[in-house]
């Protein structure tokens, strides 16, 4: 125990010290800044610019209501939009058509819009800008529109506009979602798949990030020879138990340092974070068992990776048996949108139960409906059995590939080792 | 007193059968040379010993115990490949060497600063180990190895890297850990080092054991008998003698290896009237000439 504590704590202090833990350290709170105030900012710069909008309205009645129903305001309180009327005759429209176009190209207009005489039975309206793909824009430039142009319509046919909107009022659904033992809350798909798919990606992605490490790190002291030094002191077993608790730790604590940064972040600028806070909501439940599917995940493919990283005499050596491994973590993933919209199903129980999917599968069910908790223990107890199994495994193959340099073992030599003694 | 004992130890790396049914004993207060040519199976065979590699086959008892991880921190063991945590600062290396032998943390720093202090290191403590050179690491390897006073001492190429100074030093470091009682093992290519210190040796070729016993006896019993010879006139009268095994001509002198139960006497006897001699020397062979006739000279084994 004493060595295996002893060999933890170097592994600490040297991954901690390492140039490329602070840099990670560092850089994922300036990313975290980044994702959640980059929309707000965003949004600011661009609702910071008037859009100029001329009309050229053949229609004669069209234009007041049009430019009455654009009252939107900026951020700042100015119009959003500057409408106005180009007037023309029916000689020159063809060259104040031409000349509204070369103002767009000169940058000096944004949009230019012309509605034909007839629009109540055409139903066309011409959009001239240099940027048609401005969703938001053309969307709301077409409600506008039809708004009015319907009305018309129904005024034309001696029919009042208002009784017509109130009697086809259209019915909007408000979806609130019901969990035992947890607040109502209001959400959506969106939102389910947003906050699920945050939490799994974490999840997958610290468990490659962390794995990784450790196999690397066991390659390289494989190639510096170091290996046997430490034999002559500890066993295999403790050496691999050494790196994989020690690289854990190293884990944990860019972990406290994240999460205590990001809770810091929700309650001191709570305002500044709308995707944040508006999708994302810190639940201690939920919390616990994102630890703890971590910590197994973790274990689970970090043993697996110390495995690769003891058979393999280099990092491109590696990637060829990590692949697949990786994929037992990518699958989960991109069933997520299925997990999302059937979390009950018998699929997803059966993903959510297999060691390998169940930290993703598993933590994702929990954090969309409430598992029964004999399943969530049942995972659990699968995970930690596979895990041992893995270990005692693992050392095997370990004791024998740490001292092996040269070529690859194949499968049946593996399984040679595995036998031994 | 005896402390280590192989049985009849085997290992086969694939094809290669690194290892034959060698058995050796070990003993308190000797230094025992591990002796053979490039790909002997020297370093499996210890390796087997520190429980680094299983045995196919036979039996390792230490301290009256069979092998077991436990006991590696009685060993004191420098491995053939050294092996460094370059970013490491030299002291704090040794202290968690130290730490891996068991040693309580309360000795542990005096003792590395004694070691420090006996290699020169001193003033290199707080250096990163990748910035020492390359002999200076391997000292740092070596303390490694004596740190926590092991009882039996396995050491793989000690000398290699040092310099005539340091590899003084080291030899003796080995007798004093005679004087002490402990064992070594001492593997290496430096005959003339081992000559000097082993008092047995083990001698193994293509894995297989080609020579046991005490050094003197050994030089005994394959020491061939010869005499250097400088001298002017016809050399064919030296080579017609009836006791005469046969000859070497080196150029300045010659080498002459007479039949068991004949002396120098004889053979100067018989040739004084003959030749001007300038010099004579009678001599023992060498660690060097053993090694070097059994390996290359195939089955004139005991
Ligand atoms: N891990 C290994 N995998 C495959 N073959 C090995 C391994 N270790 C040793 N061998 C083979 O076993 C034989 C004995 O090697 P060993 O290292 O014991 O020799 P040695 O006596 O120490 O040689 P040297 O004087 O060069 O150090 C060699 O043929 C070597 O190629
Ligand atoms: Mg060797």
């Amino acid at each position: 125990m004493r060595k295996i504590w002893s060999i933890i704590k170097r592994e600490y202090k040297e991954a901690v010290f390492k140039k490329s833990f602070i840099i990670i350290t560092l850089l994922m709170p300036v990313l975290m800044i980044a994702l959640s105030v980059l929309p707000t900012l965003l949004m600011m710069i661009e609702t910071k610019k008037q859009t100029t909008i001329h009309v050229m309205d053949q229609t004669e009645w069209l234009f007041e209501d049009f430019s009455n129903s654009l009252k939107d305001t900026l951020k700042n309180g100015i119009p959003k939009f500057v409408v106005s009327k180009v007037s023309f005759s029916e000689n020159d429209f063809e060259s104040v058509l031409a000349e509204e176009k070369s103002l767009i190209e000169q940058e000096k207009l944004a949009v230019l819009l012309v509605v034909p005489e007839d629009i109540d039975s055409v139903g066309v309206v011409q959009f001239y800008a240099r940027n048609v793909g401005d969703f938001d824009l053309t969307s709301r430039i077409k409600d506008t529109f039809s708004k009015l142009v319907s009305n018309h319509r129904l005024r034309e046919s001696g029919i009042q506009p208002e009784l017509i909107n109130k009697l086809i009022k259209p019915v909007k659904l408000k979806t609130i979602k019901v969990i035992k033992g947890r607040k109502e809350k209001e959400g959506g798909f969106l939102q389910e798949y947003f906050s699920t798919f945050i939490f799994i990606f974490i999840i997958y992605l610290t468990i490659i990030l962390y794995a990784t490490a450790i196999m690397r790190s066991i390659i390289q002291e494989k190639t510096s020879r170091i290996v046997e030094t430490i034999l002559s002191g500890a066993n295999s077993f403790q050496f691999m138990a050494g790196k994989i608790l020690g690289q854990g730790a190293v884990g944990f604590t860019q972990y406290i340092i994240w999460v205590v940064f990001g809770i810091t972040l929700l309650f001191a600028g709570g305002s500044f974070l709308p995707v944040s806070s508006r999708y994302f909501s810190f639940n201690p439940i939920i919390f616990f068992y994102f630890v703890v599917f971590f910590i197994l995940g973790y274990f689970l493919f970090s043993t697996i990776y110390a495995a690769i990283g003891a058979i393999t005499n280099s990092e491109q050596e590696a990637q060829s048996l990590v692949t697949p491994v990786v994929l037992l973590l990518v699958i989960p993933l991109m069933l997520i949108g299925f997990i999302v919209k059937n979390p009950d199903s018998t699929v997803t129980t059966v993903f959510s139960l297999i060691p390998f999917f169940s930290p993703i599968v598993m933590f994702a069910r929990i954090n969309l409906a409430n598992p029964p908790i004999l399943e969530v223990l049942l995972s659990i107890v699968l995970l930690i059995i596979t895990i041992i199994g893995l270990i005692w495994l693992v050392a095997k193959i370990f004791r024998v590939g740490i001292l092996m340099y040269g070529k690859r073992p194949t499968l049946p030599e593996l399984v040679k080792w595995i036998k031994y003694h | 007193m005896e402390i280590l004992q192989a049985e009849n130890i085997s290992k086969s790396f694939g094809e290669v059968h690194a290892v034959k049914n060698v058995d050796f004993i070990i003993s308190k207060g000797k230094i025992y040379g591990l002796l053979g040519p490039n790909g002997a199976g020297k370093t499996t065979t210890i390796r087997m010993i520190m429980n680094i590699i299983v045995p196919d086959s036979g039996k390792i008892t230490l301290f009256g115990q069979t092998m077991n991880d436990r006991l590696k921190s009685r060993i004191g063991y420098l491995p053939e490949e050294r092996g460094i945590y370059p970013k490491m600062k030299l002291r704090d290396f040794l202290r968690f060497l130290g730490e891996l032998h068991d040693m309580p943390s309360a000795i542990i720093d005096s003792k590395v600063s004694y070691w420090l202090k006996r290699f020169d290191l001193t003033d290199a403590e707080f250096f990163k180990v990748q910035e020492l050179s390359k002999g200076n690491q391997q000292k740092v390897q070596l303390i490694g190895s004596f740190l926590h006073d092991p009882e039996l001492v396995i050491l793989d190429e000690p000398f290699s890297g040092l310099d005539p100074v340091n590899v003084n030093l080291v030899k003796e470091i080995i007798l004093e850990f005679k004087k002490q009682d402990k064992a070594i093992i001492l593997s290496t290519h430096m005959m003339d080092a081992a000559e000097k210190i082993c008092d047995h040796v083990y001698m193994i070729d293509k894995g297989v054991k080609v020579l046991d016993g005490e050094l003197d006896e050994i030089q005994q019993r394959y020491g061939h008998n010869a005499v250097q010879l400088e001298y002017k006139g016809n050399g064919d009268v030296v080579k017609d003698l009836p006791f005469v095994e046969k000859i070497n001509d080196f150029g300045n002198y010659i080498e002459v290896q007479l039949k068991d139960g004949h002396s120098v006497n004889e053979l100067l006897k018989a040739i004084v009237d003959r030749v001007e001699i300038f010099r004579v020397e009678s001599r023992k062979s060498t660690l060097n000439e053993i090694f070097i006739n059994l390996v290359t000279g195939g089955s004139n084994d005991a």
